[in-house]
């Protein structure tokens, strides 16, 4: 390759080269220019520009083919056209394909015809006219209007509920979904047994099966209401936010557990309990927003609120190596922004920002310069414990912790350990500790204002300078490299959210909640043109922005950020969302199934002052965002109610043939307990869970360990071989959604480890004396809810036959391993 | 280990086709592809040279000059520090040039030179291609160790062991498709093996070998209380209760497949058993590896290429033993004696077996050391440019590949970055490294991100 490079440098010194055609006379200089224009350069740039332009050449050879200079001074392999001599050209050799090594374009080659093009400029001179300005190529400018009427970004409008033929359906949700199924030839199926019902509710909102009598009593209620009290009841229950704050800090990407070289996260748990606290309280959604993002910028806050900072200030942090060059580190600490900027764009909204880092979103409009208005917020705030303390008592506290370490540093290096100075210090700290007496306060992972910078510490080496209250705006990173800078970015929202509705310029919560409603036209709301005008995007005046960052995804992207949130809420109560990508609803993701429903859901969900509809339109509450209301009205509906099951042979259901993954919900869907919901389940029914709520996390490897799988330890760089094996994701990203894998590897875990074995000894051997008819009865009970039929008695009797103690442990495992207990219809 | 295609009658054609094109792989694990990559984009893929991968990792980082690549000239600079390394920063401060004592021949037909460090692997050296010029990004071990890994520094990416197992999926359904040998903890640990967002049975599994019983090396392999046969009576009552509850659930493959993954788990219980078990292995096989923690890892590894592990990794060992910032010769000279012989010892053996052709092994550290002393007598990283090995699996023998610089600091001549490398192997297990692509996040990822040239020139 080398040598190739060298015969062409040496071949374009001796050929006539360029000066030949340069000296062209006009007219042909006028056709050799058209040549260019109309065949070569429209080649080059659909081909060649995507790698081979000025600002992606670094990665690309260095070879730039969007301007006549860098054209004709090739790459970093030297010039890549000899004038005249198409043979000795490497352009030519590389389109033609004739050196394995050297291929271009690497997607394919490219059609003779073309090829044959590029011979013909060659041989006649490889004329190259100046680029004029508008040959310079442009980025992609987006169309604000159009990108502002996509399905997710469009305001919410009035949905009207569709005519129903079937008027009894009390429930608005059940008509999108029956109107669509007839719409298809589906109808939708009976509704499931009360067993069934109950099992799944419990599951679904507490994490817990019911037990035998909870069933009965289920069964004996025979009032008409029974399900709705039932839902209810769960809704109610603290386990609820148990089982539903899990679902959040799979998006949170929790930890209980970092390196050693890391910031301490022991206090994790603080967040966690905030979490399900809030998901109990049923705390409003744009409340529970704003609090993690920038409960320290909100006022009156009380003071157990500052743990909900936990989602940015349990964030992932990489290794900075202070020995090695700024420009090694500024990657580093780039990389922990983008990190919390995915995290955040795609909780909340939805959306995949991250994508913009080295260049524009390939598909969403979204740009790098709103990339980096958006980091600059990141880069403005800084991960920092705090205590739940009010302000400025808990100002104090880390003062004084600040002032212990630095006193404890300098103690350890001091040898003597009697010596006066030592004393001194012991005694110092001593001072400190009685004069604080909230020292030992546990301290919540937070963040706070503070910006960091990556500046050089001598000739070498690097030091991060953290820099209080003082927040930056960042360059745009060109191609992703903060070494190479650009435009400095205000920080701010992105642009596609920030055009105006109306005549309101700073919007309201409620201004905004009555213009989207105002301006709504049916099912398909547009932007109407008159009433909105785009304008720069506000910049962030409050310190580092993260208080207007949450009130722009609570107001400006409020559509979208309900949608969201609508649709994780139903993914997790139907296993599968209304839009399958719950994390990305941009160009990439998936189109939603229901857009009808799922606005109205979110809508209802949005509430806000309604001037007609009735008592039906009107289910949920006026007050916004409350998140118990959505459950139970998804939860008592008549889709969410429906039987699982196929009602007609499978050969010959027409429902399974139109729609075999039930796309249209003309079923329930069935579904496979989560690890956490599963040993939970084992735990319960053997009568060992300890449901205690809260507190720090424990070890799950632990035989002791009966607290529900929430409260088990997680690991970043240590994970549980039981929940790596169960799906659970690494916490080291937002995981938008479980896998549900099924490998044997999770069957050994049925079959040989210690936890199942104990749950089966403990049922076994808490079983009152009786017949062995009796006793399966009773673990039928306790397992399944119901008694066992007559085939199973037979299967049962004849396995426990001859009986001993081992025989009856085994039949309790390989009862807890079955399909039954881990699937819920 | 996939589960079973919840659709097959549709994919069979489609399976069959790949399979074709597969040369004949096991069309389990192509259920990943299938749901992400069209048929089209797969017919792009190119014919497969191996089918599974070795990779003799020297967790640490070794130095090159004193294997592979001799740097005989850098004698005459002994202690000097010439101006042209000013500019190559490393982890910390080095001072002077200090030459490898070790001395180089020629071997083989190839007269690869090889030093005196390692004579039974010189024996060898006409079935390996040495890369001296690999570089990588970073000269930190946590860094390198993930660009090697995982493609990227930035720890939230697939390993390269779960790209090859969600590409090729699995050929024995009785043992995981990609297994992590180490005597201890190798620095980093899990996320070196992780699946990331790939679905989660494609993440490594971590087995550490310092304990050879095969029962304490997989979680849950075996049963302390029950015998044989009463779990073959257990599994027997729950195939039949389940049978019951799948009556009017027919249409449901996740519950078949559990059943199926189930009694896949039974079996694996002694396939595993047996397949981690060295004393199968005669006498003769036993003292040809030898008998140091990294030798059984090598004859472990045999052992399960030899059962359809797709991809075993050995590390050499607990924390990172290669890296010597003090008393480098005496260290590598221990270090060299240790794997001299397995490494020897499993090219050859997986040469009479007729696997090597079918098998790549790959041998190197996540980066190299500097030329130039550390502590006086120590050696710092050196991300520049150091030395791996090729073997098998496709690749041409008894060749050198790339130069580093006259002081074996930078690679200098056909550099070979990480991503090459992986582009590489990609390809030679029949996947093009472009086009096996996993949508996350809103965009296609792969393992060599935006990176990668497939290294043609060490292809045989």
């Amino acid at each position: 390759m080398r040598s190739l490079a060298v015969l062409l440098v040496v071949a374009s010194c001796l050929a006539p080269g360029w000066c030949a055609a340069s000296k062209a006379v006009a007219t042909d200089e006028r056709v050799a220019t058209e040549f260019f224009e109309k065949k070569i350069r429209p080649l080059l740039a659909k081909h060649c520009y995507e790698c081979h332009a000025r600002d992606k050449a670094g990665d690309s050879g260095e070879l730039a083919v969007d301007s006549r200079a860098a054209l004709l001074k090739g790459g970093d392999r030297g010039p890549i056209i000899v004038a005249g001599k198409p043979e000795e050209s490497m352009l030519l050799k590389a389109v033609k394909y004739s050196d394995p090594k050297l291929q271009m374009p690497p997607e394919g080659k490219l059609p003779d015809a073309e090829i044959e093009l590029l011979n013909k400029w060659i041989t006649d001179g490889a004329f190259v006219p100046e680029y004029g300005v508008a040959a310079e190529k442009k980025a992609k400018e987006i169309d604000w209007t159009v990108a502002r009427q996509f399905w997710s970004v469009r305001p919410l409008g009035r949905v009207a509920i569709p005519e129903s033929p079937n008027a009894a359906l009390a429930n608005p949700l059940d008509s999108f979904i029956v109107a669509k199924l007839h719409e298809n030839g589906l109808a939708p199926s009976a509704m499931a047994d009360k067993r069934t019902l109950i099992r799944r509710l419990s599951f679904d909102l507490i994490g817990l099966p019911p037990s035998f009598d909870d069933v009965a009593e289920f069964l004996a209620d025979e009032r008409p209401d029974a399900y709705e009290r039932l839902a209810d009841q769960f809704l109610a229950s603290p386990h609820f936010g148990e089982r539903w704050a899990r679902y959040w800090l799979d998006l949170a990407r929790y930890v209980d557990d970092t390196p050693d070289w890391q910031k301490t996260t022991e206090q994790a748990w603080l967040y966690r309990d905030w979490v399900v606290r809030a998901f109990n309280e049923d705390r409003p959604y744009d409340e529970f927003v704003k609090l993690q993002l920038a409960a320290d910028m909100t006022p009156n806050l009380a003071p157990e609120d500052y743990a909900a900072l936990g989602f940015i200030g349990l964030s992932p942090q990489y290794w900075k190596e202070l020995k090695l060059a700024p420009s090694v580190i500024e990657v580093i600490v780039a990389d922990e922004w983008d990190e919390r900027l995915d995290a955040v764009s795609r909780t909340f909204l939805g959306l995949t920002v991250a994508c913009a880092r080295c260049h524009d979103h390939k598909f969403d409009p979204i740009t790098t310069r709103d990339y980096y208005a958006l980091a600059g917020v990141f880069a403005s705030t800084d991960l920092s414990d705090r205590p739940l303390l009010p302000s400025p008592l808990a100002e104090q506290v880390r003062e004084a912790r600040r002032k212990v370490d630095s006193l404890k540093e300098s103690l350890k290096k001091i040898k003597e350990k009697e010596s006066e100075e030592a004393k001194k210090i012991e005694q110092h700290i001593a001072d400190i500790r009685a004069a604080t007496p909230q020292i030992d306060s546990p301290m919540a992972p937070t963040i706070e204002e503070a910006s960091v910078f990556v500046v050089a510490d001598g000739p070498d080496a690097t030091k991060l300078d953290i820099r209080k209250r003082q927040p930056r705006d960042l360059p745009v990173f060109r191609r992703g490299n903060p070494a190479n800078p650009g435009e400095i970015v205000p920080r701010r929202f992105l642009e596609l959210f920030s055009h105006r509705v109306g005549n309101a310029h700073r919007m309201d919560a409620s201004s905004v909640r009555d213009t989207a409603v105002t301006d709504g036209q049916g099912v398909h709301p547009t932007v109407d043109s008159g009433s909105v005008a785009s304008e720069q995007p506000r910049r962030f005046q409050h310190g580092s922005g993260r208080g207007e960052l949450a009130d722009a995804i609570m107001h400006e992207a409020q559509a979208l950020t309900a949608r969201v949130i609508v649709n994780r809420i139903w993914s997790h109560h139907f296993g599968r969302g209304l839009v399958r990508t719950p994390s990305d609803f941009g160009q990439q993701g998936e189109r939603p199934s229901h857009p009808e429903l799922l606005d109205w859901l979110s809508a209802e969900l949005r509430g806000g002052g309604r001037e007609s509809g009735g008592e039906r339109e009107r289910m949920l509450s006026d007050s916004g965002w409350m998140l118990k209301r959505l459950h139970r009205s998804i939860v008592t509906s008549g889709t969410y109610r429906q039987s699982s099951k196929v009602d007609d042979s499978v050969s010959s259901s027409p429902s399974l043939a139109l729609d075999p993954d039930n796309q249209l919900l003309w079923r329930m869907n069935r579904r496979r307990l989560d690890i956490e919901s599963w040993r939970d389940a084992m735990l319960d029914v053997a009568g060992n869970l300890n449901d205690a709520l809260g507190g720090p996390a424990l070890n799950l490897d632990l035989p002791t360990n009966r607290r529900r799988t929430l409260y088990g330890k997680i690991g970043r760089e240590e994970q549980n071989d039981m929940l790596r094996t169960f799906d659970f994701p690494p916490p080291t990203a937002h995981s938008p959604a479980r896998d549900v894998t099924t490998t044997p590897l999770q069957q050994l875990f049925v079959l040989n480890s210690t936890f199942v074995e104990s749950q089966a000894a403990a049922i076994t051997s808490g079983l009152a004396d009786g017949s062995m008819d009796e006793r399966m009865t009773t673990v039928y009970q306790r397992l399944f809810q119901r008694n066992p039929s007559a085939d199973e008695r037979r299967i049962g009797t004849a396995f426990l036959t001859p009986a001993s103690p081992e025989r009856g442990r085994s039949y309790v495992k390989a009862l807890l391993g079955l399909n039954e207990f881990l699937f819920v219809d | 280990m996939p589960s079973k295609q919840s659709d097959i009658s549709s994919s069979l054609s489609r399976r069959h086709m790949l399979q074709t094109l597969g040369g004949g792989f096991g069309a389990v694990g192509l259920a990943g592809l299938l749901n992400q990559a069209s048929a089209k984009e797969l017919a792009a893929h190119v014919a497969p040279r191996a089918k599974r991968v070795i990779h003799l990792f020297m967790n640490g980082g070794p130095f090159g000059p004193d294997f592979l690549d001799p740097k005989p000239g850098v004698v005459k600079f002994e202690g000097q520090r010439p101006a042209e390394l000013d500019s190559f920063r490393t982890e910390r401060k080095t001072a002077g040039l200090l030459p490898s004592p070790f001395q180089f021949a020629p071997h083989g037909e190839s007269g690869v030179p090889v030093s005196e460090l390692l004579p039974h692997f010189a024996e060898c050296i006409d079935d390996v291609c040495v890369l001296r010029s690999v570089y990588t990004d970073n000269p930190n071990h946590g860094p390198a160790l993930l660009l090697m890994n995982n493609g990227t520094i930035v720890p939230t990416r697939p390993s390269m062991g779960s790209w090859f197992s969600y590409g090729l999926g699995t050929e024995n359904e009785s043992l995981p498709g990609y297994v992590v040998l180490c005597p201890g903890r190798p620095v980093r640990f899990s996320i070196l093996w992780t699946s990331a967002f790939l679905p989660g049975e494609h993440q490594g599994t971590y087995i550490n070998h310092s304990n050879l019983d095969p029962q304490k090396l997989i979680p849950y392999l075996r049963n302390a209380s029950q015998s044989a046969d009463e779990q073959q009576r257990q599994l027997e009552l729950m195939r039949a209760l389940n049978g019951q509850h799948l009556k009017e659930r027919s249409e449901d493959k996740q519950l078949e497949s559990r059943i199926t993954a189930m009694e896949t788990a039974f079996r694996m219980q002694f396939a595993a058993t047996e397949a981690f078990d060295l004393n199968y292995e005669p006498k003769h096989i036993r003292e040809e590896y030898g008998s140091s923690h990294f030798a059984n890892g090598c004859l472990l590894a045999r052992r399960l290429a030899e059962r359809g592990v797709r991809f075993t990794q050995v590390y050499y060992g607990d924390g990172q033993p290669w890296d010597t910032h003090n008393d480098h010769n005496n260290s590598v000279k221990k270090l060299a004696k240790d794997i001299d012989q397995p490494m020897a010892a499993l090219l050859r053996d997986l040469k009479r077996r007729g696997m090597l052709d079918e098998t790549l092994v790959i041998w190197g550290g996540e980066f190299g050391r500097t030329p130039t002393t550390e502590n006086g007598n120590g050696r710092d990283h050196n991300h520049y440019g150091f030395t791996m090995w090729l073997a098998g699996g496709g690749i041409r023998g008894g060749m050198t590949f790339g130069e580093t610089d006259d002081f074996g600091f930078q690679a200098v001549h056909n550099r070979v970055h990480i991503h090459d490398l992986h582009a590489t192997i990609l390809h030679q297990l029949g996947l093009n490294h472009e086009r096996l692509t996993y949508r996350y996040a809103g965009r296609d990822f792969r393992l060599t991100d935006v990176a990668g040239k497939v290294l043609h020139d060490v292809i045989a």
